[in-house]
């Protein structure tokens, strides 16, 4: 930790609220088969599907995966934060040693919002336009430490300060109309850090930012993480924001995990079908005029098929995928979920080219 | 005939006029501050910046939704700035625009058929049956299913709603393709199905686009030439190669420099920008970008720079003077 940076985030107006707290080196979060199920008109959707996960404190992992891979579900999942439609279960839901499913309503909120905390896709229109910066960021201040106003003030400040608010003691009092995007989701990520939470999840916090600002919001997430030592989840589907800021990446279609690695060993040699392809539709790294693009779509609630949920558009698919669902292959292998996980761009034991490898 | 220029815009410029009230006072907002390019049949002109930069006021008034303040907007050799309601309604089909959103710009409770057709039934003596069979023709051109036809816009994915929105765009033949950020609401595995389409169509059609986007890695695949806008007016304007390869403007560069790359690892020397896009209502003096630019020398604040060509590209910036006059 830089030690000049615990004095601003822990300075003496804070550091009364945080005594007695120490952090443990066991696995932060764990989820193991969380399935969650929404129940719709047309009948239960499995929006993730046995979804294992876990996350030490100080990790950074980037949860990559298109729109309807069940990214936000399973971590809003966690937090408690769905509707009543939702069923969620699992074998394991542990945050920092507390069951998270045994949790009752008034516990979950003592954690979610201080030890766990969420930023949002769109910083606009999750602020409250109806209260000014400064009593929403002292509201978790209030509630979850229970500051005196004077104390709220002095940290609200502190915090704007440290997400590069220009002037904080003037934007405490401005209306959230009178920020803009980039400055939104400043405010954001001092809401959410307001409490030192082990845990940050931030759901696409990028995507509705201009790119010079992107850079500015990834840099002080990743300042932010290095320096207080939190874990970070980034939920995204921009493949170059991973590469970037994550050190762990689980990709996930349409509700399951299909593959889990390292950053680096990921997009050096991805080992599941759909990272393979994922990656090489790419611009970037296109090498002709025409991108390789994966055919059709996502499937949805009503069009699932048997087997891999990956095989109608997989290359590489057989009849064995189109019927069974494969199993998960070892560490070594990305764990990808796959019958026939590739090695150097080659998928393993395939019966058409099992002459070749 | 692949060089044939189809528009042709000069200084163009578009102004806002804010009026006054109780508490302020009157000003113009100057969207669009003297462009000027031109688009060639079968080339790609990408038009970059950030959101407020005039993008998409470019965009509406190239497809003659708003008229220009000043300067001048030839299409197919046509004036147009000064030009009577025939000529523009003549021209109007020439150009053609695909919106961002493929979710919002089609009607929910209109038939994919109907809504291909509708360009037709308003602008072409065409009867129905022709009308039918030429958008049955255009569907399967962008990759649609014939059954597709008596279908809702709720029944398709993001990625076909855009080749629906594509395809609703090339009814009338147009020459030029207005495209406003078409695959930036598509997921990594659409956006290259959607772009190998345009790319597939700018060939049998020979179209010209002018391609709206934020997305450098998009335009650094699709474009020939590109423009980088700040604040309503143009600051580098390059091929594709010498753009990417060697970006002049300070602006340019840390444009550059903020995209992420998919590649882990990579540590890139990052040109930050301090702050955020002034208001176009009150602009600051000298050159606009003086305020967050790195490397500000002295009379930025006070003079605006204008566009030169440096080497192989026009860069508006001071610090290319020095160039220049080293070079002579």
């Amino acid at each position: 930790m830089g030690s000049g940076f615990v004095l601003i985030i822990l300075s003496p107006v804070a550091r009364q609220y945080f005594e007695g707290e120490d952090s443990t080196t066991m696995a932060l979060l764990e989820i193991e088969n969380l399935t969650v199920e929404f129940a719709t008109a047309g009948g239960a959707f499995r929006a993730v599907d046995r979804l294992s996960l876990s996350v030490d404190s100080s990790d950074v992992l980037a949860i990559v995966g298109e729109s309807g891979s069940g990214k936000s579900v399973a971590m809003l999942a966690m937090m408690g934060l769905l509707p009543w439609t939702a069923t969620v279960t699992a074998d394991r839901l542990n945050f920092d040693g507390k069951d998270l499913l045994t949790l009752s309503a008034r516990q979950r909120r003592e954690v979610v919002g201080k030890d766990i905390a969420m930023i949002f896709q769109e910083p606009m229109s999750s602020l409250n336009p109806c209260f000014t910066v400064g009593f929403q960021l002292g509201e978790a201040l209030r509630v979850h430490l229970g500051m005196s106003r004077a104390d709220c003030k002095a940290r609200s400040i502190e915090l704007l300060d440290l997400v590069g608010i220009p002037a904080p003691e003037k934007r405490l009092s401005a209306f959230p109309h009178q920020l803009s995007g980039g400055m939104s989701q400043r405010v954001m990520i001092a809401m959410a850090i307001s409490c030192n939470p082990k845990l940050l999840v931030a759901d696409e916090p990028t995507t509705a930012l201009d790119v010079t600002i992107q850079a500015q919001i990834l840099d002080l997430l990743l300042k932010l993480q290095q320096e207080t030592g939190m874990a970070l989840v980034l939920i995204t589907h921009d493949m170059g924001v991973v590469a970037e800021t994550a050190q762990r990446v689980s990709v996930q279609y349409a509700g399951q995990k299909v593959e889990e690695q390292p950053v680096v060993d990921l997009f050096t040699e991805p080992h599941h079908p759909y990272t393979a392809a994922l990656l090489a539709a790419l611009p970037e790294r296109a090498t002709s005029q025409t991108l390789p693009s994966i055919p059709g779509v996502v499937p949805g609630q009503f069009d699932r098929p048997d087997g891999c949920l990956f095989s109608p558009r997989c290359a590489h698919a057989t009849d064995q995928c189109r019927t069974l669902s494969p199993t998960r292959a070892p560490a070594r292998l990305g764990s990808a979920f796959c019958h026939y996980p590739l090695v150097r761009g080659a998928p393993q034991n395939h019966p058409e080219s099992g002459a070749i490898t | 005939m692949s060089d044939e220029i189809v528009l042709r815009a000069n200084d163009l410029k578009r102004h806002y006029l804010l009026p006054g009230s109780f508490y302020s006072k009157a000003a113009t907002v100057k969207a669009l501050d003297g462009v000027s390019f031109e688009l060639r049949r079968k080339k790609t002109l990408a038009v970059v910046g950030e959101s407020g930069c005039g993008k998409s006021t470019l965009a509406r008034v190239v497809t003659m939704i708003e008229e220009p303040t000043a300067g001048s907007l030839q299409i197919s050799g046509e004036e147009l700035a000064d030009g009577d309601k025939t000529v523009r309604r003549k021209l109007r089909p020439k150009v053609q625009m695909v919106f961002q959103n493929p979710y919002g710009s089609l009607n929910p409770r209109q038939k994919i058929g109907s809504a291909l057709e509708e360009p037709l039934l308003m602008n072409t003596p065409l009867s129905k049956s022709e009308r039918g069979g030429k958008a049955r023709a255009m569907m399967q051109a962008v990759g649609l299913r014939p059954e597709h036809y008596d279908r809702y816009p709720h029944m398709f994915s993001g990625g076909q709603r855009q080749r629906i929105a594509i395809a609703r765009a090339l009814m009338l033949d147009p020459d030029i393709l207005v495209l406003d950020e078409p695959v930036s609401a598509l997921d990594v595995s659409i956006q290259a199905q959607v772009l190998n389409l345009l790319g597939e169509l700018q060939d049998k059609l020979q179209l010209a686009y002018l391609f709206i986007s934020h997305d450098l890695s998009v335009v650094k695949h699709i474009a020939d030439e590109v423009m980088v806008m700040y604040l309503g007016k143009p600051v580098e304007h390059a091929t594709r190669e010498v753009l990417f390869d060697n970006p002049r403007h300070p602006y340019t560069k840390a444009l550059l420099s903020a995209t992420p790359v998919p590649v882990p690892g990579r540590k890139k020397d990052r040109v930050l920008l301090k702050g955020e896009l002034p208001s176009p209502i009150d602009p600051p003096s000298g050159c606009a970008f003086h305020p967050r630019c790195p490397v500000v020398i002295g009379r930025c604040a006070t003079k605006t720079p204008h566009l030169q060509s440096v080497h192989d590209a026009q860069v508006s910036c001071h610090l290319m003077d020095e160039v220049q006059t080293e070079k002579v």
